[in-house]
């Protein structure tokens, strides 16, 4: 599942993922439609979009994170904030890691099976 | 000055005397030698003259019925305190007595009567002379006030003991309120904290006078009057600043992220293309699409670029220093190039030790530092050369230098390489590309984190672009600029 506002980079992530990862994909453009959603669709990880209108990232992951079956799943923060100060403040927030935008659509596929391996891992 | 000092020679003059011949003397002998004259016949009169037509100088008959000269004197003394009115006396009794009992009761001066024209007309230019200093000194101190009201911030003087003297309008407007005056108050009463206190922080937050709270710039001077010190202080309200400073944080994080994200878009279709991975294409939309993705990239840059500029230059740019082994943020750098220099068939050579003391840096803006000198070499290298850098610990100090064998630095072009814009010439940024701020925005870093970077070069013989930082025991002791920074903020 990804959630981010941006229509283009929605659709880039969806190919992305789902054209060259050959992933199963659930895009939403908010973090309300990401809250509906995540129960009837059951993510294994989620891409947050850190600043969005309504719901940012991080007040999104906190609601997903509520819901049963979401503890513990890997959530990913896509940023444009690519300081260590900042990518550690969106780890402190509960985040399993973050990916800095402009990202690589070539190998983002890669770097979320990376990611995944090792949350599932802990 | 001078218009006071005429009309002060030219004085304007009160002469009380009960006995009418004595009194139309006077004033003939007055108005002969120029000055303008009111006459009265008692002390009662003399003191409601003084009152309305504020003389300049009084010459004072001592024996008059009802209030004699010496009240007369006392009572001007007590009533006019913004300035200086001289009286002088006017007697034809023998002997000092009462002469000197008119000084004590504040007569300036005194004449003997009959009074001789040569000796009124001396003692008058010698009074006028004194008058027009003090009009000078008055119509400085009007003028000094009139600047005061007219400034902008807060000034008041207090003396040694904190108690408010003076203060201009705009003290008032910011301190003043319905339950705290300001003359005459304590410094504590007004500004909430003792003397001694409020010059150890130059920066802190007072309360208006309507109790609200507001940060503030204080400045302090002081003087020494009668023994006895004294002290201006001005107050700079900082809550519009601070309102700007935001306004302008904000703004930059809403620009950076307004120009990434349509960027992330262009990059990642682009990327998609130049990788066949959205459909195979002919090689030369390959090709066009992998040059659009690298100008992307550039423009990114440029962005990143001109945001950290816009920080660092308007003081705003927090930089989280912390003491950071150079060794492993070196590999980083390197391992952040290494793919562009086999592309380009550049080699490598790093040389260095990871036994160096550590440094206190900021690890982000260092790696920033690094990969644009990297770059820089890289873009000055043909494919054969190669990219020397060390690391070495020298007389307290890490330093790194990167080597190019490129063309090297025109003498003329290396004064003013770290500044900002600077391209070595106008066809170099077109078949270089680079924006010339990567030198300036990597300078203002490295200064920042209390370091030094400077370049060495022949041309013909390569560049070499160093950077070198105190190594951390002492640089700990004496922490940096930006460290506080980040604490106040």
């Amino acid at each position: 599942m990804f959630v981010e506002d941006d229509a283009d980079i929605r659709n880039i992530l969806q190919f992305s993922l789902e054209t060259i990862g050959g992933y199963q994909v659930c895009a939403c453009s908010g973090g309300l439609q990401a809250i509906e959603q995540a129960p009837v669709f059951q993510p294994e990880l989620v891409l947050l979009d850190v600043m969005m209108p309504g719901l940012t990232g991080p007040q999104t992951l906190e609601r997903l994170r509520a819901q049963s079956g979401m503890r513990r799943v890997p959530m990913v923060f896509l940023t444009a904030k690519a300081f260590a100060h900042e990518v550690e403040a969106l780890l402190a927030q509960g985040a399993n890691d973050v990916i800095v935008k402009p990202f690589d659509a070539v190998i983002l596929p890669e770097q979320i099976r990376k990611i995944w391996e090792r949350s599932i891992g802990q | 000055m001078p218009k006071s000092v005429v009309s002060a020679q030219r004085l304007h003059i009160l002469v009380a005397d009960d006995i009418p011949s004595s009194r139309t003397q006077m004033t003939d002998m007055l108005k002969s030698l120029g000055h303008q004259v009111i006459a009265v016949e008692s002390g009662e009169a003399a003191l409601q003259a003084v009152a309305k037509s504020s003389p300049d100088l009084v010459l004072l008959d001592l024996l008059m019925p009802g209030l004699s000269g010496f009240e007369v004197a006392r009572q001007i003394r007590d009533t006019v305190t913004d300035h200086w009115v001289p009286v002088i006396v006017m007697s034809s009794l023998e002997g000092e007595e009462h002469l000197i009992y008119a000084h004590s009761n504040g007569a300036d001066d005194y004449l003997v009567r009959p009074v001789s024209p040569g000796m009124l007309e001396a003692k008058l230019r010698h009074y006028a002379r004194m008058l027009g200093m003090q009009n000078r000194l008055l119509g400085l101190a009007r003028r000094q006030k009139v600047i005061n009201d007219n400034i902008m911030d807060a000034v008041l003087t207090f003396d040694e003991t904190g108690v408010v003297r003076e203060f201009n309008q705009a003290a008032y407007r910011l301190l003043a309120g319905p339950n705290r005056p300001l003359s005459g108050q304590a410094v504590e009463a007004v500004l909430g904290e003792s003397l001694v206190d409020l010059m150890h922080n130059n920066l802190t937050t007072l309360m208006r006078g309507n109790g609200q709270d507001f940060p503030a710039e204080l400045v302090w001077s002081s003087w020494r009057e009668q023994g006895r010190m004294q002290y201006t202080l001005v107050i700079h309200d900082l809550t519009e600043r601070k309102r700007i400073d935001r306004m302008k944080d904000e703004f930059l994080a809403t620009v950076s992220h307004e120009l990434r994200t349509p960027l992330t878009s262009v990059l990642g279709a682009l990327g998609l293309i130049a990788s066949g991975m959205a459909g195979s294409l002919p090689k030369p939309v390959v090709e066009m699409a992998s040059i659009a993705k690298r100008n992307g990239e550039r423009l990114g840059k440029l962005i990143d670029d001109v945001l950290d500029l816009t920080k660092l230059e308007g003081g705003q740019m927090v930089l989280h220093v912390k003491p950071c082994n150079p060794y492993s943020l070196l590999m980083d750098a390197v391992d952040g190039i290494k793919a562009a220099t086999d592309v380009e068939n550049v080699h490598l050579h790093v040389s260095g030790t990871d036994r160096c003391p550590p440094v206190t840096i900021d690890p982000d803006r260092f790696l920033q530092v690094m990969a644009n000198l990297l770059s820089n070499a890289l873009k000055h290298s043909q494919a054969g050369d190669t990219i020397w850098v060390r690391l070495f610990f020298e007389g307290q100090v890490v330093k790194i230098s990167v080597r190019d064998e490129g063309p090297g630095v025109d003498p003329a072009f290396r004064k003013r390489m770290f500044e900002k814009f600077s391209q070595a010439d106008a066809s170099d940024q077109r078949s270089q590309g680079g924006s010339g701020l990567g030198l300036y925005v990597s300078r203002l870093f490295v200064e920042r984190m209390g370091g030094r970077i400077f370049c060495d070069s022949r041309p013909g013989a390569g560049a070499t672009f160093s950077i070198e930082f105190p190594a951390a025991s002492q640089a700990q002791s004496k922490p940096s600029a930006s460290t506080v920074d980040t604490s106040r903020r």
